[in-house]
């Protein structure tokens, strides 16, 4: 079959001019300034919500307070253990928070950057799902991004760009179809 | 300056007051206009069906007809595309018949676009004060040939108020002989380009063949919508106007 | 599956005439989407983007046997088993043993045009294979048994009336339930099936050789689940979605996700390197892909039709056309329709089959204008229709008449006496006639008055 394929492709190109590769797009510039300013803008127009979190301690009330809406969590692998809410574990199709350890966000796309390293379902089952990105991570672009992940590829990473939504039903909007209905990321200035 | 008007065989048998009126503004212009009286169809028709070789038989005919002309002017977007974009598109493969087409496709152009890039005239007169008008882009001469601003250019200039329409830049669903292939959806296209026109004194358009189909869906449907050739707006805008400073010669 | 596309004169008029809500949710949703995508092209001036990524394309399509190749190492390397399939028979005897081997009863769906084009879902029914479809739309349309009617929003042809009737009918939901309370019972459904399923079967939206990495993009986090959740995952894979680096996703995703729906990116793409590695908590424990000719080859070699295998299926040009606009997708018959449909069902299945899509167009190029990778979808069509004119497979008459009038226009004094005749016809001639072209105009427009002297004939008199 393989062989087959490969040799009608062959053939079919046998008399076809051969198209050169262009050198990648550089995107735009974007400061790690600009950068924190666009992902909040542009995570929040997409129906996210941004939290900036000046150092460890702050991050540590901050999640004190945040938590008292929930009843227990399911929690990434690698999350560093000073952000573990305080909140009874429970498996990520019951619990009705998930929180990340994020491997970085995107600017210009207003996306959360998580890795499977730390497992999935939390990131994908609970209703509400917290991001923990480490300042430093936030990339201006998503080509920026894309050639610092490169280095280690995970069986999964994904983009989060806000809450899950959809337009099929008359197409009126609906959030939180079958992913997260909220999506929180808490941008700290600590490198975990 | 000399210019052979490409009338086109719809304008000929159908609208032939927009051929008046495209000799009328180009004299009134400083252009001396010609008719080579043996033109016909450009060829078009067959061109869209896939009729390739009687596009070419058509096409050939036409390359001899205009083959002397200093300018060739059509008072149709769709027209000129077919002689400017597809006539050397119809003979890609035939080296002494596409340099001619590439000839002829270098000197043709649609009424408007002419008045506005080769004679330099963006104002015509002023009569069309006080006249609402809705402009409809027909597919050919705004995607193919890249003509927009020039009709609205000339229009605005005359005083008219040139009212914003939501599907100025849909196709109306004549597309030639698309509109007796697939009548319900033509119909539907035309249906859904008027449910939208806002209200206005004139609709008009560069394109002989879409103005026949709105206005006999107009008629149809027994709407209250003038319709006009772009010809016909134009020279009455230039009417009323003593003179013009032409930079024809 | 089964190619219908023969009956599109037939269907579309009947959808006109039967069901214009069809019409009315179609032009709705489309509008939104290409208004969305204007100013998300916009925002980046797309037209460098979309020459970049044609020319990315097109290289990647003129060396496809070596990134194919490429593309397998790097899947392997990376844990992935990795099938061929030459037809859609090869693809579902492919499904099928892995299905078998694995024991799999329940398989999640994580919307995928090529398993339609393929017909996976029947297969699978036919092994006792339990198939949720798991994005709404698809979910929707597999209640009401339709194939999808638009390549990104399946059931844009639906308006809310008809969800709700639907949702009440099945589930008992109040009849005039919103579209939170009609979403949050699918999601229930939905949500027991991932748990459930053994397997989650995806497309692919790009492959990178070079990393191996599957890209998917999508709102609703049914594909992430999908493809993290079941034991299985199974990705199908036409040969044609290939990316050469790992860095060309940063403009391929974003261009996608704006040409398709005016967005920056999908709300989730999932960048997908195989099975769950030992360090992870969860994730699948086996994946494949599956690379799917089906007809793709055969379009390769062709001279023209090659281009269409650019398409990275963002449905922009079915968004952009005033035709599709009027119909939705299922009078096209075929999987793909709108403008890339009917240029690429020729080249798949065959233009006898698909004769009238090439027709289904009034080349107004609205496509063109839209399509992230400049598919000159106009051309493509005026390609067909030639080839159509050439295998005989248009209509005697209008071949004759076409002939007929080609003379007659080279003929100055033929044009003349047509003209004279055309004024000698009794009025009313041209309103109420037998002539078929005739008859079709006058069926919902005004007749052709020819004007009382042609202009000819004025220009003779002195103008």
């Amino acid at each position: 079959m393989k062989e087959r394929i490969l040799s009608r492709i062959h053939r079919a190109l046998e008399p076809r001019l051969k198209a050169e590769l262009p050198a990648p797009l550089t995107p735009t510039q974007v400061s790690p300034d600009e950068a924190l300013k666009l992902f909040r803008e542009r995570l929040s127009g997409n129906g996210g919500e941004v939290v900036r979190l000046a150092g460890l301690e702050e991050a540590k009330s901050w999640l004190a307070e945040f938590v008292r809406a929930f009843s227990g969590v399911a929690i990434g692998s690698t999350l560093p253990d000073p952000l573990k809410p305080p909140l009874p574990a429970l498996p990520p199709e019951e619990a009705p928070l998930g929180v990340s350890w994020a491997l970085g966000a995107v600017a210009e796309t207003g996306s959360v950057i998580v890795g499977s390293a730390e497992g999935r379902r939390h990131q994908l089952l609970p209703p509400t799902h917290l991001a923990f990105v480490p300042q430093h991570r936030v990339f201006g672009t998503l080509a920026e991004a894309l050639t610092e992940l490169k280095g280690q590829l995970p069986s999964a990473i994904a983009l989060h760009s806000g809450p899950s939504k959809s337009a099929d039903i008359g197409q009126v909007m609906v959030r939180g179809v079958h992913g997260p209905g909220r999506l929180i990321a808490a941008i700290i200035a600590w490198e975990g | 300056m000399r210019v052979a008007l490409f009338v086109t065989c719809l304008a000929d048998q159908f609208l032939a007051e927009a051929g008046v009126a495209a000799v009328k503004l180009l004299r009134h212009l400083g252009v001396e206009v010609e008719f080579p009286p043996a033109q016909t169809c450009c060829g078009q028709p067959a061109y869209n069906a896939g009729y390739w070789n009687e596009a070419r038989q058509m096409a050939a005919h036409t390359l001899g007809v205009f083959e002397d002309a200093e300018y060739v002017v059509l008072p149709s977007g769709s027209c000129t595309a077919m002689v400017r974009s597809f006539y050397p598109e119809l003979y890609r493969d035939m080296p002494r018949k596409f340099s001619k087409a590439e000839a002829l496709s270098r000197k043709t152009y649609e009424l408007a676009e002419f008045i506005v890039k080769v004679l330099g005239v963006s104002t015509l007169g002023l009569g069309l004060e006080g006249q609402r008008i809705a402009y409809h882009h027909g597919c050919h001469a705004l995607r193919e040939l890249g003509i927009k601003d020039e009709p609205l250019t000339l229009l605005a200039n005359a005083g008219a108020s040139l009212v914003p329409w939501e599907a100025a830049i849909e196709c109306c669903g004549f597309g030639g002989l698309f509109s007796v292939k697939l009548p319900e959806v033509s119909l539907s296209m035309a249906d859904r380009k008027l449910s939208t026109l806002p209200e206005v004194d004139v609709l008009t358009s560069a394109d002989g063949g879409c103005l026949l189909h709105l206005s006999g869906r107009i008629a149809h449907r027994r709407l209250n919508v003038a319709v006009k050739p772009l010809a016909s707006v134009l020279w009455e805008a230039a009417q009323k106007t003593p003179e013009v400073d032409a930079h024809a010669g | 599956m089964q190619v219908k596309a023969n009956d599109y004169p037939k269907e579309s008029a009947r959808l006109l005439r039967e069901e214009p809500q069809v019409r009315e949710s179609v032009t709705g949703a489309t509008l939104n989407f290409d208004r969305n995508r204007r100013a998300a092209y916009a925002e980046v001036g797309a037209e460098a983007w979309r020459d970049w990524a044609e020319r990315v394309k097109n290289h990647v399509l003129t060396h496809l046997d070596s990134y194919l190749e490429q593309a397998e190492r790097a899947l392997i390397a990376n844990g992935v088993q990795v099938h061929w399939a030459e037809d859609a028979e090869q693809a579902q005897r492919i499904v099928a043993e892995v299905a078998r081997a694995a024991g799999v009863k329940k398989v999640v769906k994580a919307k995928s045009m090529l398993s339609e084009e393929l017909g996976i879902n029947p297969m699978l029914s036919s092994m006792g294979i339990e198939t949720l479809e798991t994005d709404l739309g698809e979910y929707i349309i597999q209640l009401l048994d339709q194939p999808p009617s638009h390549i990104v929003g399946p059931a844009i042809h639906l308006g809310l009336e008809q969800i709700r009737a639907l949702f009440h009918q099945r589930f008992g939901t109040p009849p005039d339930a919103t579209p939170d309370a009609l979403a949050g019972v699918a999601r229930k459904l939905l949500r027991e099936g991932f748990l459930q399923a053994d397997m989650g079967i995806s497309g692919g939206n790009f492959l990178v050789a070079e990393t191996g990495t599957l890209a998917l993009i999508e709102n609703e986090g049914n594909i992430r689940l999908s493809t993290s959740v079941p034991r299985i995952h199974l990705a199908l894979v036409g040969i044609e979605k290939l990316l050469p680096r790992f860095s060309d996703l940063a403009v391929f995703l974003s261009l996608t996700a704006r040409a398709a729906t005016g967005q920056r990116l999908g709300t989730f793409v999932s960048l997908l390197h195989g099975p769950r590695q030992a360090s992870e908590p969860d994730g699948p424990e086996a994946v494949h892909v599956v690379f799917v000719d089906n007809g793709r080859s055969a379009v390769l070699a062709d001279p023209e039709a090659w281009e269409t295998l650019r398409c990275v299926r963002c449905g922009a040009c079915l968004n952009a056309c005033p035709v599709y606009r009027q119909t939705g997708g299922h009078a096209y018959g075929y999987v793909y329709s709108g403008p890339i449909g009917a240029v690429l069902a020729p080249g798949l299945v065959g233009l006898e089959e698909t004769q009238p899509l090439p027709y289904a167009s009034s080349l107004c190029g609205a496509c063109y204008e839209v399509c992230p990778v400049k598919i000159p979808i106009p051309k493509l069509l005026l390609a067909w229709r030639q080839r159509a004119v050439e295998e005989n497979l248009t209509p005697r008459l209008e071949k004759a008449a076409i002939q007929g009038y080609a003379w007659a226009m080279t003929q100055p004094w033929a044009y003349r006496l047509a003209a004279k005749a055309l004024r000698l016809l009794p009025e009313k001639a041209l309103d109420n006639t037998v002539v078929p072209v005739l008859k079709a105009w006058v069926e919902g427009r005004a007749g052709l008055k020819p004007s009382p002297k042609s202009f000819r004939e004025l220009w003779e008199e002195g103008l």
